[in-house]
């Protein structure tokens, strides 16, 4: 009997459901399509201002544009969905990138690619653990903690690292940077190149989903955005979680910033500062939750994919470029609206 | 595995748990006192006590939540020196703890088996998980506690599903697994009679197997139908153990308190006056239909039905929550137009709901803010700004009226007992000085020894002239209390009875029978 009631009443909700329309349907099972939808608006609204705009080069461009972005979102998401928030990234990517670049420039110029790479994620993965570590042992807000280490790992580099632009960097980040996976020559003359930096962002996209779809550490991550007290009474190891998401998220940021001086060639120690809001307003668009316990790879590389549109292809539609802020607000606002109206039901 | 034992009552080897001596303090409370148990494979337990007996401590030790402050815990007899919650999952003892501890943002699916992968690998994470291990886990789980195992049920979110079926999966992921030992702290609160009883088998066929049962309950006629060894706590120490048919429910309820407690009606002599509230033909579509009654002052009215019959929503009808699509409700001869919770306090509609703690209480805020709450404008000084001589006066008056047990008015109502924060809820609508009074399982959770004082309380204000509503699923509680019980089925009224001459299996028979 008690089988039947219930079944009843999940049929009857979903009828509820259907009789609503169709498109809130698909935006509480999958909050991401909405993302998608402000995609396919902003190029089709572009792309009829400016027909130039569908081409090979600037779909290119713009997947370049992508690849610091989403790999910094990729680890926001992860700590996000484990409940707690991470504003340290940029400048782990800062402080390793400017390091690895100074050493390798300065002792080891003939450093293969595959190394300055593994450097980055360890020397990311290093200071993110860092975080995970003073969150976990001083059960402090994680939005606290690494306030406390951006300004601290920025300044142990401008303090000790240096603070002067490298205008040249290593050949093999050099080489890496202008690396072409694909490479074509339009009639006018124009290049459209794919660059082969873009790998590093599918690597880490696959293997992010990997962990956090096939791992039990990606269940715990999950587990733990739920509710913090409630994993650790299930048996859930939260030092272990927080050493993970933190160190993961740090790993990422340490490759973004070995990625980002490959792709321009220069190596900035001021550079990243302020794309921290970018970086969270994306991983918000995408679907995930700023209470933690949700966040999907799909949806963040979605969000990533919106705003780097708005910063970089407005401008072929004729937007002034402090209008893109206006645009992205207002975004953020409506995605607010329309989650927060999916969390009612 | 074989330890000499101390039990008196059974051989010492068939002991799956065994406490010695288990001592808990807390910031200068002594919890536990001194607690000695054994728990054999196959039997069942019910550990009865008031709210804050140290039921709840000693489950929090055996849980590996919490570290005693003094003594031993053995398991299969083995001295476990300290146990972590892994370590107690992986040793087989499963809880059922009262807020459910289920991961609102994650599958039926997950929250029912992912507890039995993280055993397999000892609670290391860097492994793989096998979701089809895990759907087949949780859809064998489900099934035993009559859930469906359908692929949509099991990707449901958890925090998507009404409460009840929230209880049975909490109850479906503790036997889940092999469990030796199953606790349930009141795993029933939420739960039909239909669904105890399927529950009950699921208790039977535990036993079956071998496996220890640990009920906790405040309902005692159902620790009764279940039967097994009753365990009486009271102020941290073991009182009793013995086969609970071998006590009255007088017998416990003594033990529990420690103070002799009547069975009698509440209820003695009502002085009920001219008609106050009059609902004609309320409907709300869907949910109840061409509802009518009347509430005369100094009235208790009783109303009851299962969780579907339609009396939580006419409940919230009536408090302005969720407002009726058609019929009139009427105060003092006056129709009213209740749209809003606001609408209905300004007519002096207070509503008291059933789940105290996510409908009802900031938790972490004190008794004083709490109660002054609905009353905020009341207590407006100069410039706007609150008069907080008056709404300490009016805090103070409360707690005292209401017999609430707490030093000061500033505690967090977290720090309360269940009973008194119970209190603390009705005294913030006393507050409004309501006509109607809405009661929605006033006693939901709560101890023996605090039902009574509720009890009283509400009888007062009846005799007071205020219009009583108790909405309950707590038969003997309605018989002791009310004037008149109306019975709901499918959102009609289909019984109405006066409470002075019906007796518990009446009214029981007629809440479960399918005919009208």
């Amino acid at each position: 009997m008690t089988a039947t009631t219930l079944l009843r009443s999940e049929s009857e909700s979903l009828d509820s459901v259907k009789k609503s329309n169709l498109l809130a349907v698909i935006l509480k099972k999958h909050p991401p399509a909405f993302t998608f939808l402000l995609i396919v608006l902003v190029v089709l609204t572009v792309g009829l201002i400016n027909p130039a705009f569908f081409q090979l080069a600037v779909l290119f461009d713009i997947i370049r544009a992508c690849t610091v972005l989403g790999l910094f979102a990729l680890g926001v998401m992860i700590v996000l969905a484990a409940g707690g928030i991470d504003v340290s990234f940029a400048a782990i990517a800062a402080l390793t990138m400017y390091s690895i670049t100074k050493v390798v420039m300065t002792y080891f110029p003939e450093t293969h690619i595959a190394i300055i790479l593994l450097a980055g994620a360890l020397g990311g993965t290093g200071l993110g653990m860092l975080n995970g570590l003073l969150v976990d042992s001083l059960k402090a807000p994680s939005l606290i903690v690494t306030i406390g280490t951006q300004y601290l790992y920025r300044g142990i580099l401008l303090t000790f690292v240096g603070t002067v632009f490298f205008m040249n960097v290593p050949v093999a980040m050099d080489n890496f940077g202008k690396l072409a996976l694909w490479r074509h020559d339009t009639t006018e003359g124009l290049h459209a190149v794919l660059p082969a930096t873009v790998l590093v962002l599918v690597l880490a996209s696959a293997l992010t989903w990997w962990l956090l779809n096939k791992t039990l550490m990606g269940r715990a991550v999950y587990a733990i955005g739920g509710s913090l007290a409630i994993a650790e009474r299930l048996g859930y190891k939260l030092r272990s979680v927080h050493l993970f998401v933190f160190g993961y998220a740090g790993c990422l940021s340490g490759l973004a910033g070995i990625v980002h001086v490959s792709s321009s060639r220069l190596a900035n120690p001021f550079d990243l500062v302020g794309s921290e809001l970018d970086v969270i307003a994306a991983v918000i668009l995408g679907g995930a939750r700023i209470t933690g316990g949700s966040g999907s790879v799909a949806g963040t590389l979605l969000g990533v994919v919106l705003v780097t549109l708005i910063n970089n292809v407005l401008i072929l539609a004729g937007v002034p470029s402090t209008w893109q802020k206006v645009i992205v607000g207002s975004f953020i606002v409506l995605a607010g609206a329309v989650f927060a109206a999916k969390r009612e039901k | 595995m074989h330890t000499e034992s101390t039990s008196p009552t059974r051989a010492a080897s068939a002991d799956f748990l065994r406490l010695e001596g288990v001592h808990k303090r807390f910031a200068g409370v002594h919890a536990l006192r001194g607690v000695d148990l054994s728990i054999a494979p196959g039997e069942i337990y019910h550990l009865l006590g008031e709210n804050g007996c140290g039921k709840s401590t000693l489950i929090k030790i055996i849980s590996g939540a919490q570290p005693p402050s003094a003594g031993r815990i053995y398991i299969d007899g083995v001295l476990q020196a300290a146990l972590t919650p892994l370590q107690s999952l992986s040793l087989g003892i499963e809880t059922v703890y009262q807020d459910l501890s289920l991961l609102p943002n994650m599958s039926v699916a997950e929250n029912v088996a992912l507890s039995e992968q993280l055993v397999k690998h000892h609670g290391r994470l860097a492994r793989l998980f096998d979701s089809r291990e895990l759907k087949r886990t949780a859809a064998r789980a489900l099934q035993a506690v009559n859930l469906p195992t359908t692929a949509a049920f099991l990707d449901n979110r958890v925090d998507e599903l009404p409460i009840a079926t929230r209880q049975l999966v909490a109850i479906a992921r503790a036997i889940a697994t092999s469990a030796k030992l199953v606790i349930m702290d009141e795993p029933t609160t939420s739960l039909t009679q239909k669904e105890v009883d399927a529950l009950i088998q699921v208790i039977n066929g535990l036993r079956a197997n071998g496996v220890a049962v640990l009920f906790v309950s405040h309902k005692l006629d159902e620790c009764i139908a279940i039967g097994g060894q009753a365990i009486v706590f009271r102020d941290g120490a073991k009182v009793a153990q013995a086969p609970i048919q071998d006590f009255s429910k007088a017998e416990l309820g003594h033990l529990m308190t420690g103070k002799q407690l009547s069975q009698a009606r509440y209820r003695v002599d009502a002085q009920c006056h001219q008609e106050l509230l009059k609902v004609q033909d309320l409907t709300r579509n869907g949910f109840f239909e061409q509802v009518s009654f009347a509430v005369r002052q100094g009235e208790i009215l009783g109303i009851t039905g299962l969780l579907d019959s339609g009396r939580n929503e006419l409940a919230l009808a009536l408090a302005g929550v969720e407002a009726a699509d058609a019929g009139i409700i009427m105060l003092d001869a006056r129709p009213l137009v209740l749209k809003t919770p606001a609408d209905a306090i300004a007519h002096g509609i207070g509503y008291v709901p059933e789940d105290r703690i996510s409908e009802g209480l900031f938790l972490g805020k004190s008794i004083r803010d709490n109660i002054v709450t609905t009353v905020l404008r009341k207590m407006q000084g100069k410039f706007g700004a609150l008069n907080s001589a008056a709404c300490q006066q009016l805090a103070e008056d409360t707690v005292e009226r209401l017999q609430i047990a707490t030093p000061d008015v500033d505690r967090a109502v977290q720090s309360l007992s269940g009973g008194n924060q119970q209190r603390v809820l009705i005294g913030r609508w006393l507050a409004i000085n309501p006509r109607i009074l809405i009661l929605h399982g006033p006693t939901v959770g709560v101890d023996v020894g605090s039902k009574d004082i509720i009890y009283r309380i509400i009888q007062g204000l009846a005799e007071q002239g205020m219009g009583v509503i108790l909405i309950s699923d707590d038969l003997p509680e309605l018989l002791q209390n009310c004037d008149r019980l109306l019975l709901m089925k499918k959102g009609r009224i289909a019984h109405h009875f006066d409470a002075t001459d019906l007796s518990e299996t009446d009214l029981y028979h007629h809440l479960v029978s399918d005919r009208n």
